[in-house]
């Protein structure tokens, strides 16, 4: 459960260990080994069809990986459905927000707090009271900063507010490891500033992130380490200023002509999960 | 007033079977075109307990456990397919137990079971038994919305994947949904074999399936009460309008149709809508 | 020799089949909808073809009408009742459509009785022999070559012609195929008329092989057919095709060897769900 105290060893909290992915004959994600120290906030990039999505993919258990092995705390999630690591402790905030539309933004966020009392069918059956939950959702919204929605209809709040409510139901999961995939992508320069200083905090309040994103400026400026990816495969790790100093790093993200070549045969999975 | 009396445990009956229904297609979004088949396994079952003299009030159980187990078995298709695949397969379901039952001489095959008797109860004793037990699931439906159990049905019927991302065991769920709206599904079964008294493959068919489903969407998918009124009105239409007996399927084929045509929430939606607006009216002046 | 005769009794009935489910396969393929009421222009184009043969005693008159009439009935439907729900969850086109084939059976026994009509003077009932072993009727084989032929024809016409290549480019990007000049009212209006027209033609063979034609006569073929494209792997013309022929085959081997155990119907349907729950996209899905 993720309440469970966090054990004492110096073990890491993620680790991705020789992971490889194929889509029929195409190598997306090729021998890839990372891994997150609790109270990270790693950066997780590369250019388009670099297998970051293949890899966020392959942590949250959506697609398989064909070797390879992937640990929370430790513990081998190999084979576990999605749900049953989320119940380890990760949560996902999608890139395609997918609110429940017919109930509104705190409810959502009180839906994924309640999920102790939705372990199973008969204690949810059992189970009545949502005060906690809303209470709890109240917090959330305060500290990703919309507050002021709570009782709207996510049907009619504009992308930057679904991006925070996207955020926010993630954390009510009370995660240890929380996995973020382009929460800029789509918001103007100001918005995205104002969320990238949100998750920030977030991380700064003790909470691990790995954190996809395209928006470099901002990545520069809140990670703490980065992974580059490029074509399936790890070219780089580190600090952000040293790591994006480095040619290999360069040369991926002007794309000279035989790395071109590659990423266009890599597999668009579709972006829904 | 016996009409009265069998009229009304008619329309008890066709509530709790809609409701039954509603929990699993309006509630966990799972559609059904073969719930008839849990009728018919509640029925079934009643009725040859009842020729076996087991009592009235212990086959009403034995009936929820067997179709409910019936039910979570053909539940587990709902982990395999999904939207309009799971309509196939549950339709497919349907016409095997049809299929089954038929060609069984056990189970009085084309000609079904007649003179099932052991309620031991006055036409007004069922009658109100019936009801009570149809007041007692509309209550069930009602607390199981408001519960956890239906916020995740909720979330379930409208985006199962993130329902997944927010650590939901999915296939859990749905399997309850299916497990108790089948259940319930006997139970109704059970009670109409004792009121008929004679039960046969196709009181349990296609078209009775379709009855229901058109029930719970003329009511309005998901609304306990909508599907409640729908269900008592639909089922007593036939008898207070006899004209129409003969066109049965005529008014409710159009009924189906025009409904979801232009009205796909049901009467809650249409209520709900009216009453927005005149609130919307009212406040504005 | 009964394996053999059984054998092309099979595939007699999923010639059948193929010419229902093929409409169905369009209409699914273009717009995602299970239309149930196909099969209320199989049972109509019966009634035209059988009406308009004994009035003017030409079969090719009463298939050329049956086909006009079911065609551009399957338009106007369309147009009143699909359209309009496009934007809705699947399910409700479905719960239209069931609704609406449910009312169409009825509309039938209204105007034209229960009992149901027969050709006056029976055509293409003569017994053949082929290979010296195989009993066949005259319509019978004629069923299986006139299908055979129509889906070849069909998938030429898709993959050979501007306007096949057009109904395709709306399947896959409606909006993409708009811009590039292409009329997606057309193309669908298209679809539903060509679909509706071929279950009015498979309607006019079955009123031939059965010499009779009845108000429920769509019911069971348009319950099946659902089966048939889910089996054949939704949306593709050539899966249609062999799912139909092999359901045809299982079912007159299955009657004869599990007739005691199940009836035709259940036969078909277990063996849909069986296909499902090992390849839930379908027998003939090349995903």
């Amino acid at each position: 459960m993720s309440a469970m105290a966090i054990s004492p060893t110096a073990m890491p909290l993620l680790e991705v260990d020789k992971v490889t992915v194929r889509f029929g004959g195409v190598l997306a994600i090729d021998d890839v080994s990372f891994t997150v120290e609790r109270g990270d906030l790693l950066g997780l990039i590369g250019p388009n069809g670099a297998g970051k999505t293949t890899m966020l993919r392959a942590i949250t258990g959506v697609v398989q990986p064909e070797r390879g092995s992937v640990r929370l705390s430790g513990r081998p999630l190999d084979g576990m459905s999605i749900e049953r690591r989320i119940r380890l402790g990760m949560a996902l905030s999608q890139q395609l927000v997918k609110p429940f539309r017919d109930i509104t933004v705190a409810d959502n966020v009180a839906l994924a707090a309640g999920y102790r009392k939705t372990l199973s069918p008969l204690r949810a059956l059992l189970s009545l009271s949502r005060s906690e939950e809303l209470r709890v959702a109240g917090e959330l919204l305060e500290r990703v900063g919309i507050a002021r929605h709570g009782e709207d209809n996510p049907a009619v709040m504009p992308l930057g507010v679904l991006k925070r409510l996207e955020v926010a139901r993630a954390l009510a999961l009370q995660p240890l490891l929380l996995l973020l995939d382009e929460p800029l992508a789509g918001l103007n320069s100001q918005e995205a500033e104002s969320l990238a200083t949100t998750i920030s905090d977030i991380n700064a309040q003790g909470v691990t992130i790995v954190l996809i994103e395209h928006n470099l400026g901002e990545v520069l400026r809140i990670c703490k380490r980065l992974v580059v990816l490029d074509n399936g495969r790890k070219i780089a790790e580190g600090e952000p200023k040293s790591v994006m100093h480095l040619e290999t790093v360069r040369a991926a993200y002007l794309g000279n002509g035989a790395g071109d070549e590659r990423h266009n045969r890599q597999p668009r999975g579709g972006d829904d999960a | 007033m016996n009409y009265e009396i069998s009229l009304m445990t008619t329309m008890a009956i066709s509530v709790l079977f809609a409701l039954s229904l509603n929990l699993i297609t309006g509630f966990c979004g799972q559609i059904s075109l073969g719930h008839a088949a849990f009728l018919g396994v509640g029925a079934y079952l009643a009725a040859m307990l009842a020729k076996a003299g087991v009592p009235f009030l212990a086959t009403l159980p034995l009936a929820m456990l067997l179709a409910g187990a019936v039910g979570t078995v053909v539940g587990l298709t709902s982990l395999r397919v999904r939207a309009d695949f799971l309509a196939i397969t549950t339709m497919g379901v349907g016409f095997l137990f049809v299929g089954i039952v038929r060609q069984r001489e056990w189970l009085g095959g084309e000609l079904g079971i007649a003179g099932i008797t052991g309620s031991n109860m006055s036409k007004l004793g069922f009658m109100l038994f019936t009801v009570l037990c149809a007041i007692l699931v509309m209550a069930l439906c009602v607390y199981l919305r408001r519960s956890w159990m239906g916020r995740v049905f909720n979330g379930i019927a409208e985006d199962e994947d993130t329902m997944r991302v927010l650590g939901i065991n999915v296939p859990r769920y749905k399997l309850a949904a299916f497990a108790i709206g089948t259940a319930l599904a006997g139970l109704t079964g059970a009670l109409y074999a004792y009121h008929f008294q004679y039960i046969g493959p196709d009181s349990f068919g296609f078209v009775e399936s379709i009855t229901v489903l058109s029930m719970v969407v003329v009511g309005g998918i998901g609304s306990v009460v909508g599907v409640t009124v729908a269900a008592a009105l639909l089922s007593a239409l036939p008898a207070w309008f006899q004209f129409i007996g003969d066109y049965k399927l005529l008014v409710y084929g159009s009924l189906l149709f025009l409904m979801i045509r232009f009205v796909p929430d049901g009467m809650a939606g249409l209520v709900r809508r009216h009453l927005f607006k005149r609130r919307a009216e009212g406040g504005s002046k | 020799m009964l394996l053999v005769e059984l054998f092309t009794q099979g595939l007699v009935q999923g010639s059948i089949y193929a010419l229902i489910a093929l409409g169905l396969t369009l209409v699914y393929g273009l717009l995602r909808i299970l239309h149930v009421a196909h099969a209320a222009f199989f049972t109509l184009g019966a009634y035209v073809g059988i009406l308009v043969c004994n009035a003017s005693g030409s079969l090719i008159l009463g298939f050329a009408a049956a086909m006009a009439i079911a065609g551009c009935a399957g338009v106007i439907t369309y147009r009143l009742a699909y359209q309009p729900l496009l934007d809705k969850p699947p399910f409700v086109a479905l719960i239209a459509s069931i609704g609406l084939y449910i009312a169409s059976e009825e509309a039938f026994r209204v105007f034209f009785g229960a009992q149901g009509i027969s050709f006056v003077d029976p055509p293409l009932q003569q017994q053949l022999l082929l290979f010296g072993t195989i009993r066949l009727k005259m319509a019978e084989l004629l069923v299986m070559i006139g299908s055979l032929a129509i889906i070849f024809v069909l998938s030429r016409l898709q993959n050979g012609t501007r306007l096949g290549l057009a109904c395709q480019a709306t399947v896959s990007d409606p909006q993409m195929a708009e811009s590039f000049g292409i009329s997606l009212r057309l193309v669908r209006d298209l679809n539903f008329f060509v679909g509706s027209a071929l279950a009015a033609f498979a309607g006019v063979w079955v009123a031939l092989l059965n010499n009779l034609v009845e108000p429920t006569m769509g019911s069971v073929p348009s319950y099946k057919a659902l089966a048939i494209i889910v089996l054949g792997g939704l949306g593709s013309v050539r899966g249609t095709l062999a799912a139909a022929l092999v359901l045809g085959v299982v079912e007159a081997y299955g009657t004869i060897y599990l007739g005691k155990l199940l009836d035709r119907n259940a036969i078909a349907f277990a063996f849909l769900i069986l296909v499902l729950m090992v390849r839930p996209q379908g027998l003939f899905s090349r995903r």
